[in-house]
């Protein structure tokens, strides 16, 4: 199956990347880099969870996000948050085929979080082709 | 009953995002994006959480169509949307590699919903040189105990489109 794969390079850059995120926040246990049509290509989870199937749903989540603020006559939908009563999941896009997850507990402050999730998508944006 | 929630579903690329486009009389809701794997020689974009279209009978009676994403992965969406509706068209593509075991994916994965509801299977692509004969989808159908109503459609086609449900409305009158 020929599946979208990042090149060793991109790969490491990936990993740098999201152990800073860590750094920056002890909030943050997961980022996971997925394709828009729910396939994982990178992450980093510091708790064991299924990163293929969380992949799907991220892809449908976004993709509904941005279908509902269409409906509402909203602009560009800039993130999808899933708020519990013990974490935080942001999922944003960081390019046209490729969206960025964020998964981290109450902890960290959602501004934080937005702000984190916002500059690694653009980083990753500059650096990915 | 003044609404009724029917469902659409079968494989990547059997026509659900095009019939529902076909045939709502709203502008369709759609969640496609481009595909990045194999599916990208077929398709450039699948659907990967939802469609939906509205449109009314002749009687007056109002149906809300949902479409589920095709591929497996998505598996969890088809739970999510079966949700509360009472009737499931299955789309075959016969220009697949092998229709029948299409088909019986979806009728194995929708067993439970089968179960409380009524379905029909419409085939698409008939005109393909390995297509199934219409009769083979029947006889394969029987010998896992079932009866139901195969059409072949064009899913392009709006009025193919409001044959296969009203087939499924009329079973579900029929059952009711
Ligand atoms: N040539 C030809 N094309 C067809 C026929 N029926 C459907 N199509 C095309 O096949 C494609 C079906 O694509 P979709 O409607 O996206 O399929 P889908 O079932 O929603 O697929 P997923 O969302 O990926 O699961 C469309 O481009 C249709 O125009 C047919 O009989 N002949
Ligand atoms: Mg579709």
């Amino acid at each position: 199956m020929s599946q979208y794969k990042f090149s060793e390079r991109s790969e490491a850059f990936c990993q740098d990347l999201f152990q800073n995120m860590f750094d920056t926040s002890d909030a943050i246990y997961g980022i996971l880099i997925s394709t828009v049509d729910g396939h994982d290509v990178s992450k980093s989870f510091s708790r064991d969870m299924p990163a293929a199937k969380l992949s799907a749903m991220m892809s449908a989540i976004l993709a509904l996000g941005e279908t509902i603020a269409v409906e509402a006559e909203q602009q560009q939908c800039r993130y999808v948050i899933v708020e519990n009563s013990d974490g935080y999941i942001l999922t944003l896009k960081i390019k046209d085929k490729l969206i960025l997850s964020v998964i981290a507990t109450t902890q960290a402050n959602l501004g934080m979080l937005h702000s984190v999730s916002r500059n690694a998508a653009e980083k990753l944006a500059a650096q990915l082709r | 009953m003044s609404e009724i929630k029917l469902i659409i579903t079968g494989p990547p690329g059997a026509g659900k995002t095009t019939a529902i486009a076909a045939i709502s009389e709203t502008a369709p809701v759609k969640t496609d994006t481009h595909t990045t794997d194999d599916l990208a020689a077929v398709k450039e974009q699948t659907t990967v959480a939802m469609d939906f279209g509205e449109l009314t009978l002749d009687d007056g009676q109002k149906v809300f169509l949902y479409g589920t994403p095709g591929q497996r992965r998505f598996e969890f969406m088809w739970k999510i949307l079966v949700e509360g509706g009472l009737g499931l068209i299955i789309l075959v593509d016969c220009s697949r590699p092998d229709p029948l075991a299409d088909l019986h994916m979806y009728l194995d994965n929708f067993a439970d919903f089968i179960r409380q509801t009524s379905v029909v299977v419409g085939l698409t692509r008939t005109d393909h040189p390995d297509a199934p004969a219409v009769a083979e989808f029947y006889s394969s159908i029987e010998s896992s105990g079932r009866v139901l109503p195969i059409l072949e459609v064009d899913i392009r086609e709006r009025e193919d489109v409001a044959l296969l449900i009203n087939a499924l409305v009329s079973t579900l009158e029929f059952s009711r």
